[in-house]
């Protein structure tokens, strides 16, 4: 274990807390997130990045955050919004991808505040917190970069041995890529991708998903679905005139875009 | 050191580099320029005789991947010339498979349905996503066939049709002009997207890749990269900041340069070959203006 890595700088120290990504401008599934996290007695509740993008309303989500004291990383999309980026930073090489992502940023953009932009910008990209005896590194993409992919298929051990050396921490969790997954290695070492609770995860239930992590002799990590009005928000994105294959998923629980940066073993699992 | 080809020399001026980054994906150049089509726009003028560049041996090819994995590799990708002439490519992807994502490039023209049947089952018991991706240039016959050779589009379609009925999900690449007439990017995607779902693949995987002026299109060549041009860029999105290839004879930068005199990077040792990697050859310049990645996504 690595637990004095940070000896010079105390972190918080935690048994139990919640953590999620992938916000997504989804107020509605947030909202039942947070509800269903403060029932099961949390310490803290943390934010992995990517508030906005695809839902609609893109401002109604940072209420909830700050009435929720939700412990905040800068994803790629925040990062993209607050510094006036003209792209979402998503690192999609497809066009269709890339057409889907750009409809969806302009959107978010221009229905985003000055000042949430300007908070999105104070965001830290990592945070440490010690969980028992186990140092846990928060970042969004990966710890080296932001917009970096970690699918379960495509992510080594040889890869992932090297990134706990390298960040010194013996447990990493992330997000970016909207699918959860959670890998143990030996000696204590856990990846957890956390998920998105602001997108079903191309499973065909329109459920989304977070993580609790409890400390314990082992690491204890449990996915945890979320179910909420999926029928008002999409009713509330098609108001807003965004394509209406983002609804869909919102409705079917099956990805109709961002498609081409999943990996051939999670694109199987999908429908398109 | 004492083997190392010099750099090319500059055209008056200091030849940019582009640092070395983090080593996140492998090439494996298995089989050298052995090819068995000679396309016109080959990146690295591969055919059916006398390769320039040889094919790698099997104990070559694991020991690099064994070195890769010990380096944290994210990915590994096995090219040529066609991966699929290599006779034990099969084992060695499965010997891939065991340490990263792989990826195999190939032609789609010398695949028969028991290796089809073999990789699927790769694919299944592996740890780590398999890729298959086939070239095709044209959604019609001709045109493909035209700068991929005769005969080539019906085999590559007929092993694109074999590899979705076994589930295998291939990404069918194409090679596009960006400085070729009308539309770059969208016209001949949308085409190639349509003609999988008409096909009935219900998950169509297309991607796009600019020509090079390398290969047969050497003498399409133009400028090279300089520190001006390069002023204000970062260079560490640059594919050769993160890749290296093993080929015949050596470790280089990026496929394109595998086996190109003067691109050598060390004579065999992935970790040597950690250093800043000159962007003196015309295909960089490509890379540059482009944006380009040769990785599947
Ligand atoms: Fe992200």
């Amino acid at each position: 274990m690595t637990a004095s890595v940070n000896a010079l700088h105390p972190v918080a120290a935690y048994r139990r807390i919640a953590v999620f990504g992938g916000v997504y401008s989804n107020a509605l599934a947030l909202e039942a997130t947070l509800e269903d996290a403060r029932r099961r007695e949390v310490e803290a509740v943390f934010c992995l990045g990517d508030m906005g993008g695809f839902g609609p309303h893109p401002d109604r989500v940072f209420p909830l955050l700050r009435a929720g004291a939700v412990l905040s990383l800068q994803g790629n999309y925040d990062e993209s919004l607050a510094s006036g980026r003209d792209d979402c930073g998503c690192g999609y090489t497809d066009p269709r991808d890339n057409h889907f992502a750009r409809i969806s940023y302009a959107y978010t953009f221009a229905h985003t505040s000055a000042e949430n932009k300007a908070w999105l910008g104070s965001l830290p990209r990592h945070r440490r917190v010690q969980l028992g005896g186990s140092g846990v590194l928060m970042c969004h993409g990966s710890p080296r970069g932001v917009n970096e992919f970690l699918w379960e298929s495509t992510t080594p051990n040889g890869l992932l041995r090297r990134l706990f050396r390298d960040h010194a921490a013996d447990v990493i969790l992330c997000t970016h890529t909207g699918i959860k997954w959670h890998r143990a290695l030996p000696e204590g070492r856990h990846l957890v991708n956390v998920g998105a609770i602001g997108r079903p995860e191309n499973d065909g239930s329109p459920r989304v998903w977070y993580t609790l992590l409890t400390a314990g002799a082992e690491l204890e990590v449990e996915f945890v679905p979320v179910r909420y009005d999926q029928s008002m928000l999409a009713r509330q994105m098609d108001a807003e005139g965004l394509p209406p294959e983002f609804s869909e998923t919102i409705r079917t629980g099956w990805w109709t875009t961002c498609l081409e940066s999943l990996p051939a073993r999670e694109r199987a699992r999908g429908r398109f | 050191m004492r083997d190392m080809v010099p750099v090319l020399e500059a055209r008056g001026t200091r030849v940019p580099s582009a640092p070395f980054v983090r080593f996140s994906t492998l090439w494996v150049q298995v089989t050298g320029t052995w090819c068995n089509l000679q396309c016109v726009h080959c990146l690295n003028a591969s055919g059916p005789r006398d390769p320039w560049l040889k094919p790698l041996c099997a104990e070559r090819v694991r020991h690099a991947i064994r070195e890769s994995e010990a380096l944290g590799v994210k990915d590994i990708y096995f090219t040529g010339g066609e991966p699929f002439l290599h006779r034990e490519i099969l084992l060695l992807l499965g010997f891939a498979l065991a340490a990263a994502p792989t990826t195999v490039l190939t032609n789609g023209a010398a695949i028969s349905e028991a290796t089809i049947a073999a990789l699927a089952s790769l694919a299944r018991d592996a740890p780590y996503s398999l890729e298959i991706r086939v070239s095709l240039d044209d959604v019609d016959p001709e045109g493909n066939d035209r700068v991929r050779g005769r005969g080539a589009w019906a085999r590559a379609v007929r092993t694109i049709r074999r590899l979705h009925a076994h589930g295998l999900l291939p990404i069918v690449a194409a090679t596009e002009d960006p400085g070729g007439e009308g539309q770059v990017g969208p016209g001949l995607y949308g085409r190639l997207r349509d003609f999988l779902v008409g096909l009935g693949i219900d998950k169509p995987r297309v991607k796009i890749l600019p020509l090079f002026p390398v290969g047969r299109l050497a003498s399409r060549g133009g400028d090279l990269l300089s520190e001006e041009m390069l002023d204000g860029f970062d260079r560490a999105r640059l594919q050769c900041a993160e890749a290296r290839v093993v080929a015949d004879g050596g470790v280089y930068a990026c496929p394109i340069l595998a086996g190109l005199p003067g691109a050598r990077l060390s004579a065999g040792d992935l970790e040597e070959s950690f250093r800043p990697a000159p962007l003196s050859h015309p295909g960089c310049v490509t890379c540059y203006e482009t944006g380009m990645t040769c990785r599947n996504a």
